[in-house]
């Protein structure tokens, strides 16, 4: 059975871009258009990897990603963070929300700065599938 | 209390800067914790042409652009731990400001002056009657201040509140109650028609003062049990002049009024005083729709 990767990210040519690498390698991907619905399609299709962007409408990838990660059913799910934002603020945001909620969360198995090579987000993808 | 959690920004950059964000973020002591931006290109700038057909990569630039200038205030956001979400689309303001208004279900929106040119407010009317009437939402519409400016402005401290009596007057009022950790000192006008007034004698215009100012002076008693410093006026003249005059002589940081929401076609010609203060004031305005706020 091939690996199932979630694409969440709220432009089209973004999603498309991923879910072709994904494709490429030889994986399924599913697609999310914002965190609400990416937290939706996590226990819906239980992936084995989500690449996740964090500037998104109605949820953030910060957020759903902190409650991926406080939830023990999908707190080993591997998440590449593929953003505009940078990894500094990305941490930044969940040292002062660990701060205000107290639930300390582990860093993302990658982070890469938009826009994404395919020879990156391959690797990422390859890397964290047969880690996991 | 949390009566402000989730913020709608629609920004076109020019008329609207961090600086205006900032300056917003004390709305955190009443519970906003979620901003979300918004920039809409306009469809005139990539519409179809002859010859050139729909142009998709100026979208594409005039996003991106966008996007960048999201980036940036968006980090700061995150870093202070809130939450931050954003909106880049193709439309028009009022379409798009109250598409994601409801699918966002934000507490407040947060828009620049008002740039629609004469002809255009009388065709369809202007942006801000349209949003009163197709959104429950309470509307800020913020005047940047000049850059130069060294006090930062924060416009929930010193609010002068606009009333004429009306249910959407008293909606505003209970707005701006539930604001207590925020505003420092409300000014509390009412302006009467001097024309209703010169029909009186001498004896009824002072019966008029004296019940306008003790419906006043209740509202300030009100404010003052929660702890807010409060002032009462009463003006007489143009209600527009006058609002704006007193939100000067008290340096008012926001005009706050209510509004009924029922635009006519008497109101799309002639304008309310909502939107004469939204649209021509230099001052910033909060608009407190009848049904709309907590």
């Amino acid at each position: 059975m091939p690996k199932k990767v979630l694409v969440v990210d709220d432009d089209p040519d973004v999603r498309l871009f991923n879910s072709s690498v994904v494709q490429e390698l030889g994986f399924i991907s599913v697609e999310a258009g914002n965190g609400e619905e990416g937290r939706q399609m996590v226990a819906q299709e239980i992936p084995d990897l989500i690449i996740l962007d964090v500037m998104m409408p109605l949820q953030s990838g910060i957020r759903l990603y902190r409650a991926l990660k406080t939830d023990a059913a999908f707190a080993n799910i591997p998440v590449i963070i593929l953003s505009g934002i940078s990894q500094r603020s990305f941490n930044k945001s969940q040292e002062a929300l660990t701060a205000f909620e107290g639930s300390d969360i582990p860093a993302p198995e990658a982070y890469i700065e938009k826009p994404a090579d395919f020879e990156t987000l391959a690797a990422q993808i390859k890397n964290c599938i047969h880690r996991k | 209390m949390t009566i402000i959690k989730k913020m709608l920004f629609a920004s076109r950059f020019q008329e609207l800067t961090f600086d205006a964000l900032e300056s917003l973020l004390d709305l955190r002591a009443v519970g906003l914790d979620h901003v979300v931006f918004l920039y809409v290109v306009e469809r005139d700038k990539v519409a179809m042409h002859r010859g050139i057909g729909y142009q998709k990569s100026e979208e594409v630039k005039l996003k991106e652009v966008a996007n960048i200038h999201f980036i940036e205030w968006a980090e700061q956001l995150f870093e202070q731990g809130m939450e931050v979400g954003v909106h880049i689309v193709v439309g028009t303001l009022v379409q798009q400001v109250v598409r994601a208004t409801d699918m966002e279900k934000v507490d407040l929106i947060v828009i620049g002056r008002p740039t629609r040119g004469l002809l255009e407010q009388l065709v369809s009317g202007s942006d801000i009657s349209a949003l009163i009437r197709r959104t429950r939402v309470p509307i800020l519409v913020y005047k940047q201040q000049p850059l130069e400016a060294v006090e930062k402005a924060y416009p929930f401290k010193r609010p002068l509140l606009a009333t004429d009596w009306s249910p959407a007057a008293a909606k505003a009022q209970d707005y701006l109650m539930n604001l207590k950790g925020l505003v420092e000192e409300i000014n509390i006008i009412h302006v009467g028609k001097d024309k209703a007034l010169n029909s009186l004698s001498a004896m009824d215009v002072q019966r008029y003062r004296k019940t306008h100012r003790e419906k006043l002076r209740a509202i300030c008693d009100r404010f003052e049990k929660e702890g807010i410093k409060a002032r009462s006026h009463l003006y007489v003249g143009d209600p527009y002049q006058e609002i704006e005059r007193a939100a000067r002589e008290w340096r008012a940081s926001v005009i706050v009024t209510g509004c009924s929401g029922k635009g006519t076609w008497r109101e799309r010609i002639i304008g309310s005083v909502p939107r004469f203060l939204a649209e021509k004031s230099d001052l910033s305005s909060l608009i407190v729709p009848h049904g709309g706020g907590a």
